[in-house]
Protein backbone atom coordinates (compact mmCIF):
# COMPACT_ATOMS: atom_id res chain seq x y z
CA UNK A 1 0.00 0.00 0.00
CA UNK A 2 2.31 2.33 0.96
CA UNK A 3 4.80 1.60 -2.60
CA UNK A 4 2.01 2.34 -4.20
CA UNK A 5 1.50 5.28 -3.12
CA UNK A 6 4.34 6.73 -3.63
CA UNK A 7 4.53 5.06 -6.82
CA UNK A 8 1.79 7.31 -7.99
CA UNK A 9 2.99 10.35 -6.46
CA UNK A 10 6.23 9.63 -8.49
CA UNK A 11 4.66 9.82 -11.54
CA UNK A 12 2.28 13.07 -10.94
CA UNK A 13 5.52 14.78 -9.85
CA UNK A 14 7.21 13.77 -13.07
CA UNK A 15 4.67 14.47 -15.38
CA UNK A 16 4.11 18.15 -13.69
CA UNK A 17 7.52 18.43 -13.75
CA UNK A 18 7.70 18.09 -17.29
CA UNK A 19 4.53 19.70 -17.95
CA UNK A 20 6.17 23.10 -15.87
CA UNK A 21 9.56 22.81 -17.85
CA UNK A 22 7.70 22.72 -20.63
CA UNK A 23 5.89 26.07 -20.69
CA UNK A 24 8.97 27.61 -19.07
CA UNK A 25 10.85 27.00 -22.07
CA UNK A 26 8.23 28.01 -24.56
CA UNK A 27 8.07 31.32 -22.62
CA UNK A 28 11.26 31.63 -22.43
CA UNK A 29 11.31 31.41 -26.62
CA UNK A 30 8.45 33.72 -26.53
CA UNK A 31 10.10 36.54 -24.93
CA UNK A 32 13.44 36.33 -27.09
CA UNK A 33 11.32 36.74 -30.24
CA UNK A 34 9.52 39.61 -28.52
CA UNK A 35 12.65 41.13 -27.07
CA UNK A 36 14.34 41.26 -30.72
CA UNK A 37 11.58 42.31 -32.67
CA UNK A 38 11.11 45.30 -29.91
CA UNK A 39 14.42 46.74 -31.58
CA UNK A 40 13.37 46.33 -35.20
CA UNK A 41 10.04 48.01 -34.13
CA UNK A 42 12.03 51.04 -33.47
CA UNK A 43 13.47 51.16 -36.48
CA UNK A 44 11.15 50.08 -38.61
CA UNK A 45 9.45 53.84 -37.89
CA UNK A 46 11.73 54.97 -40.55
CA UNK A 47 10.13 52.89 -43.46
CA UNK A 48 8.78 55.95 -45.32
CA UNK A 49 11.58 58.06 -44.82
CA UNK A 50 14.07 55.48 -46.42
CA UNK A 51 11.55 55.23 -49.20
CA UNK A 52 11.95 59.13 -49.85
CA UNK A 53 15.41 58.91 -49.28
CA UNK A 54 16.28 55.95 -51.96
CA UNK A 55 14.10 58.12 -54.17
CA UNK A 56 16.42 60.96 -53.95
CA UNK A 57 19.74 58.93 -54.37
CA UNK A 58 18.14 57.42 -57.02
CA UNK A 59 17.72 60.83 -58.99
CA UNK A 60 20.70 62.47 -58.11
CA UNK A 61 22.58 59.43 -59.52
CA UNK A 62 20.62 59.32 -63.08
CA UNK A 63 21.15 63.34 -63.06
CA UNK A 64 25.05 62.56 -62.69
CA UNK A 65 24.66 60.02 -64.92
CA UNK A 66 23.33 61.75 -68.07
CA UNK A 67 25.89 65.08 -66.92
CA UNK A 68 28.41 62.35 -67.21
CA UNK A 69 27.70 61.01 -70.30
CA UNK A 70 27.39 64.60 -71.87
CA UNK A 71 30.56 65.47 -70.77
CA UNK A 72 32.02 62.53 -72.27
CA UNK A 73 30.69 63.70 -75.60
CA UNK A 74 31.79 66.87 -75.36
CA UNK A 75 35.23 65.51 -74.61
CA UNK A 76 35.04 63.22 -77.76
CA UNK A 77 33.57 66.10 -80.24
CA UNK A 78 36.37 68.46 -78.76
CA UNK A 79 39.08 65.72 -79.85
CA UNK A 80 37.10 64.68 -83.47
CA UNK A 81 37.25 68.04 -84.18
CA UNK A 82 40.72 69.26 -83.14
CA UNK A 83 42.08 69.80 -86.69
CA UNK A 84 39.53 72.40 -87.65
CA UNK A 85 38.62 75.58 -86.19
CA UNK A 86 35.25 75.84 -88.13
CA UNK A 87 34.41 72.27 -86.70
CA UNK A 88 35.96 73.30 -82.79
CA UNK A 89 34.01 76.15 -83.29
CA UNK A 90 30.47 74.62 -83.45
CA UNK A 91 31.64 72.41 -80.29
CA UNK A 92 32.20 75.16 -78.71
CA UNK A 93 29.35 77.49 -79.42
CA UNK A 94 27.01 74.93 -78.15
CA UNK A 95 28.99 74.59 -74.68
CA UNK A 96 28.78 78.11 -74.53
CA UNK A 97 24.81 78.30 -74.85
CA UNK A 98 24.24 76.00 -72.50
CA UNK A 99 26.41 77.97 -70.25
CA UNK A 100 24.50 81.23 -70.88
CA UNK A 101 21.31 79.13 -70.57
CA UNK A 102 21.94 78.64 -67.25
CA UNK A 103 23.20 82.10 -66.68
CA UNK A 104 19.67 83.10 -67.74
CA UNK A 105 21.32 85.64 -71.08
CA UNK A 106 19.10 82.72 -73.26
CA UNK A 107 15.66 83.20 -73.97
CA UNK A 108 13.56 79.93 -73.23
CA UNK A 109 10.63 77.91 -73.53
CA UNK A 110 8.91 74.88 -72.25
CA UNK A 111 5.70 73.90 -70.12
CA UNK A 112 5.41 75.95 -67.34
CA UNK A 113 3.18 78.06 -65.10
CA UNK A 114 1.84 81.67 -64.62
CA UNK A 115 1.19 83.48 -61.99
CA UNK A 116 -0.54 86.50 -61.68
CA UNK A 117 -0.97 88.59 -58.52
CA UNK A 118 -3.36 91.53 -58.49
CA UNK A 119 -3.74 93.61 -55.52
CA UNK A 120 -6.94 94.61 -53.77
CA UNK A 121 -5.87 98.48 -52.74
CA UNK A 122 -9.28 98.76 -51.40
CA UNK A 123 -9.36 96.85 -48.45
CA UNK A 124 -7.28 97.50 -45.63
CA UNK A 125 -4.61 94.61 -46.59
CA UNK A 126 -1.22 95.09 -47.02
CA UNK A 127 0.61 95.52 -50.63
CA UNK A 128 2.28 92.82 -51.82
CA UNK A 129 5.71 93.39 -51.36
CA UNK A 130 9.20 92.07 -52.11
CA UNK A 131 9.36 89.29 -49.37
CA UNK A 132 6.06 87.68 -50.71
CA UNK A 133 7.61 87.46 -54.43
CA UNK A 134 11.11 86.49 -52.67
CA UNK A 135 9.24 83.33 -50.51
CA UNK A 136 7.01 82.68 -54.21
CA UNK A 137 10.19 82.39 -56.21
CA UNK A 138 11.98 80.13 -53.47
CA UNK A 139 9.02 78.03 -53.74
CA UNK A 140 9.13 77.18 -57.24
CA UNK A 141 12.42 76.79 -57.32
CA UNK A 142 12.09 73.84 -54.29
CA UNK A 143 9.54 72.66 -56.76
CA UNK A 144 11.87 72.18 -59.87
CA UNK A 145 11.44 75.52 -61.58
CA UNK A 146 13.85 75.79 -64.36
CA UNK A 147 13.82 79.15 -65.29
CA UNK A 148 11.81 81.85 -63.65
CA UNK A 149 10.71 85.53 -64.38
CA UNK A 150 8.77 88.69 -62.57
CA UNK A 151 7.19 90.97 -65.25
CA UNK A 152 9.58 89.57 -67.65
CA UNK A 153 12.31 90.16 -65.17
CA UNK A 154 14.67 86.87 -64.87
CA UNK A 155 15.53 85.79 -62.26
CA UNK A 156 19.58 85.06 -62.48
CA UNK A 157 21.49 83.53 -59.70
CA UNK A 158 22.06 87.51 -58.72
CA UNK A 159 18.87 88.74 -58.91
CA UNK A 160 17.58 90.91 -56.07
CA UNK A 161 13.81 91.99 -54.97
CA UNK A 162 13.43 95.26 -52.99
CA UNK A 163 10.46 97.44 -52.24
CA UNK A 164 11.27 100.65 -52.61
CA UNK A 165 9.92 103.41 -50.22
CA UNK A 166 6.71 101.13 -49.83
CA UNK A 167 5.51 102.03 -52.46
CA UNK A 168 7.24 100.08 -55.83
CA UNK A 169 8.96 96.47 -55.96
CA UNK A 170 12.34 96.64 -57.75
CA UNK A 171 13.83 93.56 -59.51
CA UNK A 172 17.34 93.35 -60.87
CA UNK A 173 16.83 97.07 -60.11
CA UNK A 174 14.45 97.56 -62.77
CA UNK A 175 11.10 98.41 -61.15
CA UNK A 176 8.30 96.69 -61.94
CA UNK A 177 4.25 97.70 -61.14
CA UNK A 178 1.42 95.14 -60.01
CA UNK A 179 -0.10 93.24 -61.81
CA UNK A 180 3.02 90.98 -61.09
CA UNK A 181 3.06 88.02 -63.29
CA UNK A 182 5.33 85.35 -62.17
CA UNK A 183 6.53 82.69 -65.13
CA UNK A 184 7.89 79.57 -64.33
CA UNK A 185 8.83 76.92 -66.45
CA UNK A 186 8.77 72.92 -65.04
CA UNK A 187 7.00 70.26 -64.18
CA UNK A 188 3.36 71.85 -64.07
CA UNK A 189 1.96 69.96 -61.29
CA UNK A 190 4.72 70.42 -58.85
CA UNK A 191 4.77 73.97 -59.40
CA UNK A 192 0.89 74.56 -58.79
CA UNK A 193 0.76 72.58 -55.86
CA UNK A 194 3.86 74.39 -54.42
CA UNK A 195 1.69 77.40 -54.82
CA UNK A 196 -1.53 76.05 -53.61
CA UNK A 197 -2.67 73.62 -50.37
CA UNK A 198 -2.02 73.42 -47.52
CA UNK A 199 0.62 76.35 -46.48
CA UNK A 200 1.02 77.25 -49.73
CA UNK A 201 1.74 80.70 -50.28
CA UNK A 202 -0.35 81.53 -52.86
CA UNK A 203 -3.44 80.18 -50.86
CA UNK A 204 -2.10 82.89 -48.11
CA UNK A 205 -2.37 85.74 -50.38
CA UNK A 206 -5.53 84.76 -51.79
CA UNK A 207 -6.97 84.64 -47.75
CA UNK A 208 -5.36 87.87 -47.33
CA UNK A 209 -8.09 88.90 -50.30
CA UNK A 210 -5.69 89.67 -52.84
CA UNK A 211 -6.70 88.25 -56.57
CA UNK A 212 -4.08 85.25 -57.42
CA UNK A 213 -4.71 83.25 -60.64
CA UNK A 214 -2.66 80.54 -61.74
CA UNK A 215 -2.49 79.70 -65.35
CA UNK A 216 -0.86 76.03 -66.80
CA UNK A 217 0.78 77.03 -69.93
CA UNK A 218 1.93 74.27 -72.56
CA UNK A 219 4.58 76.71 -73.88
CA UNK A 220 5.45 79.26 -72.19
CA UNK A 221 7.94 81.61 -72.95
CA UNK A 222 10.86 83.23 -70.80
CA UNK A 223 13.16 86.46 -71.37
CA UNK A 224 16.70 86.54 -70.84
CA UNK A 225 18.55 88.45 -68.84
CA UNK A 226 19.23 91.96 -70.52
CA UNK A 227 21.76 93.68 -68.99
CA UNK A 228 25.83 92.00 -69.02
CA UNK A 229 26.81 89.92 -66.05
CA UNK A 230 30.05 91.24 -64.79
CA UNK A 231 32.61 89.45 -62.22
CA UNK A 232 35.07 92.01 -60.76
CA UNK A 233 35.96 90.24 -56.99
CA UNK A 234 35.86 86.62 -57.57
CA UNK A 235 38.70 84.57 -58.92
CA UNK B 1 -6.08 13.47 1.36
CA UNK B 2 -5.97 17.37 2.59
CA UNK B 3 -2.63 17.26 1.71
CA UNK B 4 -3.30 16.37 -1.96
CA UNK B 5 -5.82 19.01 -2.73
CA UNK B 6 -3.60 21.84 -1.57
CA UNK B 7 -0.93 20.26 -3.78
CA UNK B 8 -3.83 20.74 -7.31
CA UNK B 9 -4.78 23.98 -6.35
CA UNK B 10 -1.47 25.10 -6.06
CA UNK B 11 -0.21 23.50 -9.13
CA UNK B 12 -3.21 24.16 -10.90
CA UNK B 13 -2.92 27.86 -10.33
CA UNK B 14 0.37 27.18 -11.53
CA UNK B 15 -0.62 25.60 -14.83
CA UNK B 16 -3.10 28.94 -14.99
CA UNK B 17 -0.62 31.53 -14.48
CA UNK B 18 1.72 30.32 -17.36
CA UNK B 19 -0.97 29.27 -19.52
CA UNK B 20 -2.23 32.95 -19.46
CA UNK B 21 1.78 34.35 -19.51
CA UNK B 22 1.60 32.25 -23.08
CA UNK B 23 -1.73 33.38 -24.08
CA UNK B 24 -0.06 37.07 -23.37
CA UNK B 25 2.95 36.51 -25.66
CA UNK B 26 1.30 34.47 -28.58
CA UNK B 27 -0.77 37.83 -29.23
CA UNK B 28 2.52 40.47 -28.64
CA UNK B 29 4.21 38.44 -31.09
CA UNK B 30 1.42 38.10 -33.37
CA UNK B 31 0.69 41.79 -33.49
CA UNK B 32 4.90 42.12 -34.17
CA UNK B 33 4.67 39.61 -37.07
CA UNK B 34 3.81 42.13 -39.64
CA UNK B 35 6.42 44.37 -38.18
CA UNK B 36 8.64 41.44 -38.66
CA UNK B 37 8.13 41.39 -42.36
CA UNK B 38 8.40 44.83 -43.26
CA UNK B 39 11.75 44.90 -41.26
CA UNK B 40 12.77 42.87 -43.97
CA UNK B 41 11.60 44.80 -46.69
CA UNK B 42 13.16 47.85 -44.61
CA UNK B 43 16.32 46.32 -44.77
CA UNK B 44 16.75 45.85 -48.51
CA UNK B 45 15.51 49.32 -48.83
CA UNK B 46 18.31 50.12 -47.26
CA UNK B 47 20.71 48.22 -48.49
CA UNK B 48 19.35 49.25 -52.09
CA UNK B 49 19.78 53.33 -50.07
CA UNK B 50 23.53 52.18 -49.50
CA UNK B 51 23.93 51.01 -53.66
CA UNK B 52 22.34 54.04 -54.91
CA UNK B 53 24.81 56.26 -52.45
CA UNK B 54 27.73 54.19 -53.47
CA UNK B 55 26.76 54.46 -57.55
CA UNK B 56 26.32 57.96 -56.94
CA UNK B 57 29.67 59.06 -55.12
CA UNK B 58 31.67 56.69 -57.52
CA UNK B 59 29.52 58.23 -61.16
CA UNK B 60 30.24 61.80 -59.26
CA UNK B 61 34.30 61.22 -58.60
CA UNK B 62 33.55 60.55 -62.70
CA UNK B 63 32.27 63.10 -63.83
CA UNK B 64 34.40 65.37 -61.73
CA UNK B 65 37.28 63.86 -63.76
CA UNK B 66 35.67 64.54 -67.00
CA UNK B 67 35.12 67.39 -66.18
CA UNK B 68 38.92 68.13 -66.18
CA UNK B 69 39.49 66.33 -68.68
CA UNK B 70 37.32 68.67 -70.93
CA UNK B 71 38.49 71.89 -69.88
CA UNK B 72 41.96 70.61 -70.68
CA UNK B 73 40.25 69.50 -74.28
CA UNK B 74 38.65 72.48 -74.72
CA UNK B 75 41.58 74.54 -74.05
CA UNK B 76 43.97 72.39 -76.32
CA UNK B 77 41.59 72.92 -79.10
CA UNK B 78 40.74 76.52 -78.90
CA UNK B 79 44.59 77.79 -78.07
CA UNK B 80 45.75 78.31 -81.32
CA UNK B 81 42.72 81.13 -82.26
CA UNK B 82 41.80 84.07 -80.54
CA UNK B 83 38.02 84.07 -81.27
CA UNK B 84 37.67 80.59 -79.77
CA UNK B 85 40.07 81.52 -76.80
CA UNK B 86 37.72 84.40 -75.80
CA UNK B 87 34.40 81.95 -75.97
CA UNK B 88 36.37 79.55 -74.16
CA UNK B 89 37.05 82.65 -71.38
CA UNK B 90 33.60 83.38 -71.38
CA UNK B 91 32.65 79.67 -70.55
CA UNK B 92 35.02 79.44 -67.81
CA UNK B 93 33.67 82.80 -66.52
CA UNK B 94 30.24 81.54 -66.78
CA UNK B 95 30.67 78.60 -65.45
CA UNK B 96 32.12 80.52 -62.31
CA UNK B 97 28.99 82.48 -62.30
CA UNK B 98 26.85 79.66 -62.00
CA UNK B 99 28.51 78.04 -59.24
CA UNK B 100 30.08 75.24 -60.45
CA UNK B 101 33.98 76.25 -59.78
CA UNK B 102 35.56 77.07 -56.76
CA UNK B 103 35.95 80.58 -56.51
CA UNK B 104 37.87 83.10 -53.68
CA UNK B 105 38.20 86.70 -53.31
CA UNK B 106 37.79 89.31 -50.71
CA UNK B 107 34.17 89.55 -49.11
CA UNK B 108 32.27 89.05 -46.24
CA UNK B 109 31.19 86.06 -43.59
CA UNK B 110 28.22 86.14 -41.70
CA UNK B 111 27.30 83.35 -38.84
CA UNK B 112 23.48 83.44 -38.04
CA UNK B 113 22.66 81.53 -35.00
CA UNK B 114 19.18 81.05 -32.46
CA UNK B 115 19.34 83.11 -29.49
CA UNK B 116 20.94 82.13 -26.46
CA UNK B 117 18.28 83.55 -24.69
CA UNK B 118 16.46 80.83 -22.28
CA UNK B 119 13.41 80.12 -23.84
CA UNK B 120 10.86 80.94 -20.88
CA UNK B 121 12.26 85.15 -21.26
CA UNK B 122 9.94 84.86 -24.40
CA UNK B 123 6.30 84.33 -24.86
CA UNK B 124 7.15 83.09 -28.10
CA UNK B 125 10.18 80.58 -28.93
CA UNK B 126 9.62 80.78 -32.40
CA UNK B 127 10.64 84.26 -32.15
CA UNK B 128 13.92 83.44 -30.88
CA UNK B 129 14.82 81.13 -34.04
CA UNK B 130 15.87 81.81 -37.41
CA UNK B 131 13.65 81.32 -40.36
CA UNK B 132 13.75 80.89 -43.84
CA UNK B 133 12.47 83.87 -44.53
CA UNK B 134 15.37 85.88 -42.37
CA UNK B 135 17.99 83.82 -44.59
CA UNK B 136 16.31 84.76 -47.67
CA UNK B 137 16.56 88.34 -46.28
CA UNK B 138 19.80 88.35 -45.81
CA UNK B 139 20.76 86.67 -49.27
CA UNK B 140 18.42 89.07 -50.81
CA UNK B 141 20.48 91.59 -49.11
CA UNK B 142 23.87 90.46 -50.19
CA UNK B 143 22.82 90.08 -53.64
CA UNK B 144 21.74 94.27 -53.91
CA UNK B 145 25.73 94.96 -52.13
CA UNK B 146 26.64 93.09 -55.64
CA UNK B 147 28.07 89.66 -54.30
CA UNK B 148 29.11 87.56 -57.00
CA UNK B 149 29.10 83.77 -55.21
CA UNK B 150 27.13 83.11 -51.87
CA UNK B 151 27.52 79.76 -49.95
CA UNK B 152 25.35 78.85 -46.54
CA UNK B 153 27.43 75.95 -44.73
CA UNK B 154 29.26 75.39 -47.70
CA UNK B 155 26.44 74.63 -50.19
CA UNK B 156 27.02 77.10 -52.93
CA UNK B 157 24.30 78.84 -54.22
CA UNK B 158 22.93 78.44 -57.94
CA UNK B 159 20.55 79.99 -59.93
CA UNK B 160 18.24 76.67 -59.08
CA UNK B 161 19.12 76.45 -55.28
CA UNK B 162 16.16 76.89 -52.59
CA UNK B 163 16.40 77.44 -48.91
CA UNK B 164 14.10 75.29 -46.51
CA UNK B 165 14.29 76.22 -42.88
CA UNK B 166 13.03 74.50 -40.06
CA UNK B 167 13.76 74.86 -36.24
CA UNK B 168 17.79 74.67 -36.12
CA UNK B 169 17.96 72.37 -39.57
CA UNK B 170 18.41 74.34 -42.66
CA UNK B 171 18.40 72.80 -46.61
CA UNK B 172 20.19 73.71 -49.40
CA UNK B 173 20.50 71.98 -52.93
CA UNK B 174 18.75 69.33 -51.32
CA UNK B 175 21.47 68.96 -48.23
CA UNK B 176 20.58 69.27 -44.61
CA UNK B 177 22.65 71.33 -42.18
CA UNK B 178 22.28 72.30 -38.66
CA UNK B 179 22.90 76.16 -36.86
CA UNK B 180 24.37 77.92 -36.73
CA UNK B 181 24.38 79.22 -40.48
CA UNK B 182 27.81 80.52 -41.90
CA UNK B 183 27.31 82.73 -45.04
CA UNK B 184 30.08 83.42 -47.02
CA UNK B 185 29.74 86.44 -49.55
CA UNK B 186 32.38 87.05 -52.19
CA UNK B 187 32.30 91.08 -53.39
CA UNK B 188 33.56 94.52 -52.34
CA UNK B 189 33.60 94.25 -48.53
CA UNK B 190 32.47 97.42 -47.62
CA UNK B 191 29.46 97.02 -49.75
CA UNK B 192 28.86 93.70 -48.61
CA UNK B 193 29.27 94.99 -44.46
CA UNK B 194 26.27 97.30 -44.81
CA UNK B 195 23.91 94.19 -44.01
CA UNK B 196 25.33 95.39 -40.63
CA UNK B 197 24.52 99.15 -40.47
CA UNK B 198 21.92 100.89 -38.50
CA UNK B 199 18.46 99.54 -40.32
CA UNK B 200 20.21 97.05 -42.00
CA UNK B 201 19.02 93.11 -41.28
CA UNK B 202 21.54 92.09 -39.93
CA UNK B 203 20.44 94.37 -36.98
CA UNK B 204 16.75 93.42 -37.29
CA UNK B 205 17.78 90.19 -36.60
CA UNK B 206 19.93 91.46 -33.63
CA UNK B 207 16.91 93.22 -32.61
CA UNK B 208 15.19 89.97 -32.64
CA UNK B 209 17.74 89.44 -30.17
CA UNK B 210 18.86 86.56 -33.01
CA UNK B 211 22.91 86.24 -32.99
CA UNK B 212 24.39 87.96 -36.17
CA UNK B 213 27.71 88.31 -36.63
CA UNK B 214 29.78 90.07 -39.70
CA UNK B 215 33.01 90.27 -40.25
CA UNK B 216 34.95 90.95 -43.32
CA UNK B 217 37.92 89.23 -45.09
CA UNK B 218 40.02 89.46 -48.00
CA UNK B 219 40.28 86.13 -49.03
CA UNK B 220 36.98 84.24 -48.52
CA UNK B 221 36.80 80.40 -50.20
CA UNK B 222 33.89 79.33 -51.63
CA UNK B 223 32.85 75.83 -52.79
CA UNK B 224 31.46 74.70 -55.88
CA UNK B 225 28.20 73.17 -56.32
CA UNK B 226 28.12 69.69 -55.63
CA UNK B 227 25.07 68.82 -57.97
CA UNK B 228 24.56 69.07 -61.50
CA UNK B 229 22.23 71.57 -63.18
CA UNK B 230 19.92 69.58 -66.06
CA UNK B 231 16.98 70.87 -68.21
CA UNK B 232 14.12 68.61 -68.70
CA UNK B 233 11.53 71.42 -69.57
CA UNK B 234 13.23 74.25 -70.74
CA UNK B 235 14.84 74.54 -73.88
CA UNK B 236 16.78 77.83 -75.51
CA UNK B 237 14.42 79.55 -78.11
CA UNK B 238 15.39 79.56 -81.71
Amino acid sequence: MRKAISKEKITLTITVGIACFSLVFIMSMQFKIVNQTDITAIENMRETELRTELANWKAKYEETDLKYQETQTKIEEYKQTKQSNDETSKVVDAELEQVNMTLGKTDVEGEGIEVILREKETENIGKINADDLLIIINALKLAGAEAISINDERIINMSDIFTINNAFIKVNGQRILAPYVIKAIGNQVYLESALLGNGGYVDELKKLGHDVAIEKIDNIKILKYNDDIKIKYMN
Amino acid sequence: MKNKKTISIVLGIMCFALTLGICVQIKTVRGSNSIVKQNYEENGLRAEVLKYKEKYDNRYKELEKAEEQLEKERQNSTENNTELEQKEEEIKQGNKMIGLTEVTGPGVIITLSDSKKASNTSLNVSDLLIHDGDVISVINELKNAGAEAISINDQRLVPTSSIICGGNIIEINGEKTGTPFVIKAIGLPELLSGLSRPGGYLEILKEASIEADLKTSNNITIPKYTGVITYKYAENSK
